[in-house]
């Protein structure tokens, strides 16, 4: 038997067959490749075929209220090299190295990587990138890039914070606004073979979109003066720190934030971490202090609200208060006899406020002290913030409560202690602080503003007019009268508390400072001064902190505009009373209508400030020294 | 009946041709190698100034043997096929000599992990591209003269002996494809040559279940074969060339990113100008473009066909029915590889890929299917018709001398 010619036609046939029907199969899979999944194999391949540069869009501005510059973006350049197109490496790596004063094995070593793209230095400065170009060397491409500028170098240093070499933000408002600051970068797309060599084909360009501009409630010039004043304050006190907080009391807005010692954000320590960290510290929002005195403010204020004291009401003080078998003492061991309730503000009697904090009983007095936002975060648009410290309220012995009276055994940030005071005195609205007042797109579109956002309401109008002519009472004759700017109505209390460490009084360690709001009538401006550690026998609040909060508020009357209302302030000539009892001293000062401050509880006074017969004006503080 | 197809019973004379060589095919076939050539040009120009510094390195050598083998196609269509009946041994040892010499250190030239390759003085031949058409010729020679004994299992073995001889010494190399190649080859011209079924499947039957052990064994080998399956999982190593030519062929799409336009072509797609160039077509010219290169192979292949379907003897129509085969089955794989159907392994494009040794000998055999055509019957209509119809038919069509015809009706009715 043997094949057949018909056989061999069928077999023909059945190989055509299959011939046809792999042909269809093969056409089916080149559809599904081309064009079902061609779309997304385009788009993959196409990763491949260019290489993209980042065109870095630049960030956002920072600006204050009134649209200065606080923070703005210089150009700078990163130089790159495709090391594949670079034909003589020793020549490029020579110039490159002294161009840029980097060392020649490293610029060699980077040319001699496999990699199609390598980047040889960030942040070249423009004159020097212009001139390496001109040297036209093949194989290096720049692109321009941005570096942040901060025109007032160390001030607000803590505040705006710094970004990374990647202009990404790090601390500050840079960090907590990074999102709308930063903004969208764009490329540079080059046709490449699988090497990094260009090929043929124009580089086409994606742009970046920059970032928003963010505009603070900061005002720059009232900004520039805090920042003399606790440059001047920690120098003049050689203090460990000096800062200064100034606050809209009618929207919660912060005005200015100083802090002394700072540093420069164009050049950050960045070497030193624990430097960079401590200068950087924002201590006025994450760190929280025993406030002192200035809390007294909160004690009265909660008082005449719960209705539990009147002006006539009379107070006496002996240098003491024994609560719960305790003693404590007043500042004054000499005691400031029966006084009014505004003379106690005045003369910020601790008695005084030790017998409020215990008519109001523990529940009244922490219901008032969270109405004023103590032991809860203000919500400032601020990293880290610290809520303080109150202690539990079921904790609170009558002589714990006595000593939050006046100050003690509580701790504060002083942006709460602003922020509440900010409220006792614009009418009783707590309004929560911010530091972002809009933030704008890059084409000028507004993207949010802020209005003020008032978080409850804590004292009455009429408990607000009250505290406003008591604290007016303090800087008019009693220890804020450093703070008094002549022809201003100003209000306000300074604190002066000893710091502790490990639980006992650190001694010699003070923390000294003046809350103030002026004008005293119609609060606009709210002003808290700390200085943290004044050296010396100037301790204080007194003597350390408001004077430069005068000075402060001087600048700002000036600056504003502000008219200055006619007084007839009478002057006296400081006498001498070295050689005198304290007691003695104490009195004769006062019978010329001069506030007494007395440092040490020596029996006769062996110093005085100032020296005798300086002309001062009435109602001016005095410092006597009896060690 | 019984007579052999015997030297002095060929014609041996090209006077005595009955039809014509086949212009539509051979003008597809110089349509492909044209296209060919420009298509070397574009996938290989980029590669071509990077290794060689000059963009014309691989178009150059592609026309050289462009003009070789065109010179070869009409040479070939001139001879007398049953020269190649004749000399279908010597054929045979040459194709294994030069599969041997390939071994030879300095004769042999080793590429890519692989000898292949034989060093002549201006150009470099692949053996194995001359050893697939010693096979078919040898094939078509034994099958045609002894059609009585192509339905025994005996008869079907000296094709099986002289096939897996050349397997085993492509496979040396080594050389997967061709040696796959090789093996369908064997098979289809055994098919097309009458072999019964069960014979076939005698042989592929073993050569499956011997390739299942295999896996079985070793499972990695499994695992490495399927790589194509899923190139993602190894987007740099095994999946490489895979994703690339996928790449191409997916930026191509319906109509592709226009001639010289590919941009896989920069170093991207490994073997652009050779065993890929059916993805940079795909890339340049789109889904359009790679359907009317199939059609135009689809074409060559059924006129190839229909040669041997008229071819005036069963020699003949075995050797076109042979080179339509390895037509065939090299673009289907071609295809098949580049569209990720089946595992990778170079395998190049007839007529167009890069490579002069396989453009000579493809366009060679396109000469030798002219040469059957040349003296066939006119007409495919009275191809394997009945001997006594045959006798008839021709002599009303084409009045012969009365000797030529009795030759011809002897070897019609082998």
């Amino acid at each position: 038997m043997k094949a057949g010619a018909s056989t061999m036609r069928r077999r023909i046939f059945c190989a055509m067959c299959l011939l046809a029907a792999v042909f269809v199969a093969l056409f089916g899979r080149l559809f599904y490749l081309q064009v079902i999944d061609g779309g997304w194999l385009r788009s993959k391949a196409a990763e491949q075929w260019y290489r993209d540069l980042p065109l870095k869009a630049p960030r956002g501005k920072i600006l204050d209220r009134n649209g200065k510059v606080l923070v703005d973006n210089r150009d700078v350049f990163t130089l790159y090299a495709r090391p594949n197109a670079i034909t003589d490496k020793q020549t490029a790596a020579t110039v490159v190295s002294e161009s840029l004063g980097m060392s020649y094995q490293t610029v060699f070593d980077k040319l001699g990587t496999s990699a199609s793209e390598v980047t040889i230095k960030r942040k070249i400065d423009a004159k020097t990138a212009f001139s390496l170009r001109e040297k036209e060397i093949d194989g290096l491409y720049y692109t321009l890039d941005t570096e942040r500028n901060y025109p007032y170098g160390s001030g607000l240093a803590q505040i705006l914070g710094f970004t990374n070499i990647d202009n990404v933000g790090q601390a500050g408002i840079e960090s907590y606004y990074d999102k709308y600051l930063t903004g969208v970068d764009g490329f540079a797309y080059t046709s490449t073979d699988m090497a990094g060599r260009e090929v043929e084909g124009a580089t086409r360009y994606l742009p970046s979109i920059p970032g928003c501009s963010v505009t603070l409630s900061i005002d720059a010039e009232i900004q520039s003066f805090a920042d003399s004043a606790v440059t001047a304050a920690a120098t003049e006190f050689d203090a460990k720190s000096a800062s200064m907080i100034v606050m809209d009391v009618n929207t919660g807005g912060v005005l200015a934030m100083a802090k002394s010692p700072s540093f420069d954000l164009n050049d950050p320590p960045r070497n030193d971490i624990d430097l960079l960290n401590s200068l950087s510290r924002n201590t006025m929002i994450v760190d929280m202090y025993e406030p002192g005195s200035t809390f007294k403010i909160f004690t009265t204020a909660a008082a005449l609200e719960a209705g539990v004291v009147n002006d006539n009401d009379s107070f006496y003080c002996a240098g003491s208060r024994t609560v719960d078998g305790q003693r404590i003492r007043c500042w004054r061991s000499i005691g400031h006899g029966s006084q009014h309730l505004a003379e106690g503000v005045k003369n910020s009697c601790n008695c005084v406020f030790m017998d409020l904090a215990g008519r109001l009983g523990t529940n009244r007095f922490y219901d008032a002290l969270e109405r004023f936002g103590l032991g809860e975060k203000t919500g400032i648009d601020f990293s880290g913030e610290s809520s303080g410290m109150l202690m539990n309220r079921d904790n609170v012995k009558p002589v714990d409560l006595a000593r939050i009276g006046f100050g003690q055994a509580v701790a504060v940030t002083p942006l709460q202690l602003i922020t509440g005071v900010c409220s006792v005195v614009n009418g009783g609205t707590l309004y929560k602080p911010y530091l972002v007042a809009s933030v704008d797109g890059f084409d000028g579109v507004n993207v949010a503003t802020r209005q003020p956002e008032p978080v409850r309401t804590t004292v009455s109008e009429a408990t607000s007019r009250k505290m406003r002519e008591y604290l007016k009472g303090v800087v008019e004759s009693g220890g804020g009268s450093k703070a008094g700017v002549a022809g201003y109505a100003i209000g306000g209390k300074t604190g002066t508390a000893q710091k502790y460490s490990g639980g006992t009084i650190a001694h010699g360690k003070y923390i000294s400072s003046f809350i103030g709001f002026a004008p005293a009538d119609d609060p606009q401006y709210a002003l808290l001064m700390i200085v943290d550690e004044p050296q010396g026998y100037m301790y204080y609040g007194s003597l350390v902190a408001a004077p430069y909060a005068g000075r402060v508020f001087q600048k700002i009357f000036d600056y504003t505009a502000l008219p200055p209302v006619a007084t007839d302030k009478k002057y006296v000539d400081m006498p001498d009373v070295i050689g005198m009892p304290a007691k003695d001293a104490v009195a004769a000062l006062e019978s010329l209508g001069l506030y007494v401050e007395i440092a040490g509880e020596g029996e006769s006074a062996i110093g005085q400030v100032p020296a005798p017969s300086t002309r001062i004006a009435e109602g001016d503080s005095v410092l006597v020294r009896t060690v | 009946m019984k007579r052999k197809i015997r030297p002095e019973n060929i014609r041996t004379s090209a006077d005595n041709s009955l039809g014509k060589s086949d212009i539509p095919m051979t003008a597809a076939v110089i349509a492909l190698v044209a296209f060919g050539v420009l298509m070397v040009y574009s996938a290989g120009s980029y590669t071509a100034s990077r290794i060689y510094g000059n963009e014309f390195y691989y178009v150059i050598k592609q026309l050289t043997g462009a003009g070789l083998g065109l010179a070869a196609m009409f040479l070939f269509s001139r001879i007398d096929y049953h020269v190649l009946y004749k000399l279908r041994y010597v054929i045979l040892a040459v194709s294994l000599v030069l599969l041997a010499i390939v071994f030879i250190p300095g004769v042999g030239i080793t590429n890519y992990g692989a000898r292949r390759w034989i060093n002549l003085p201006f150009f470099t031949i692949q053996a194995s591209e001359i050893s697939k058409f010693g096979f078919i010729v040898f094939a078509a020679g034994y099958i045609g003269s002894r059609a009585d004994k192509i339905t025994t299992f005996k008869g079907i073995l000296p094709i099986i002996a002289v096939g897996g001889a050349i397997c085993l010494l492509i496979i040396l190399e080594p050389n997967m494809s061709v040696t796959i190649c090789m093996a369908m080859l064997m098979i289809v011209m055994l098919f097309l040559g009458g072999a019964r079924i069960k014979h076939l499947l005698f042989i592929i039957l073993p050569l499956v279940a011997a390739a299942v052990v295999l896996i079985l064994v070793e499972p990695y080998r499994f695992a490495r074969l399927m790589a194509f399956v899923d190139p993602w999982s190894s987007p740099l190593e095994e999946g490489y060339q895979l994703i690339q030519s996928y790449y191409g062929l997916g930026a191509g799409g319906l109509f592709g990113v226009g001639l010289f336009n590919s941009r896989q072509k920069y170093l991207f797609l490994p073997f652009a100008e050779s065993d890929f160039i059916f993805s940079v077509i795909g890339e340049e010219l789109g889904l359009f473009g790679c359907a009317v290169v199939m059609c135009v192979y689809v074409f060559i292949i059924r006129r190839a066909l229909k040669t041997a379907q008229c071819a005036s003897d069963r020699f003949g129509s075995l050797l076109c029915s042979g080179i339509a085969a390895i037509i065939a089955i090299q673009v289907m794989v071609n295809i098949a590889v580049v569209t990720g159907s089946i595992p990778p392994t170079g395998l190049p494009l007839p007529f167009i890929s890069s490579g002069s040794s396989g453009l000579i000998v493809f366009m060679s055999s396109i000469g030798v299917i002219n040469s059957v055509a040349r003296r066939s019957h006119r007409s495919s209509a009275l191809a394997f018709v009945k001997p006594s119809r045959i006798g008839r038919k021709t002599a009303a069509v084409k009045p012969k001398p009365e000797k030529r015809r009795k030759s011809r009706s002897r070897v019609r009715r082998v």
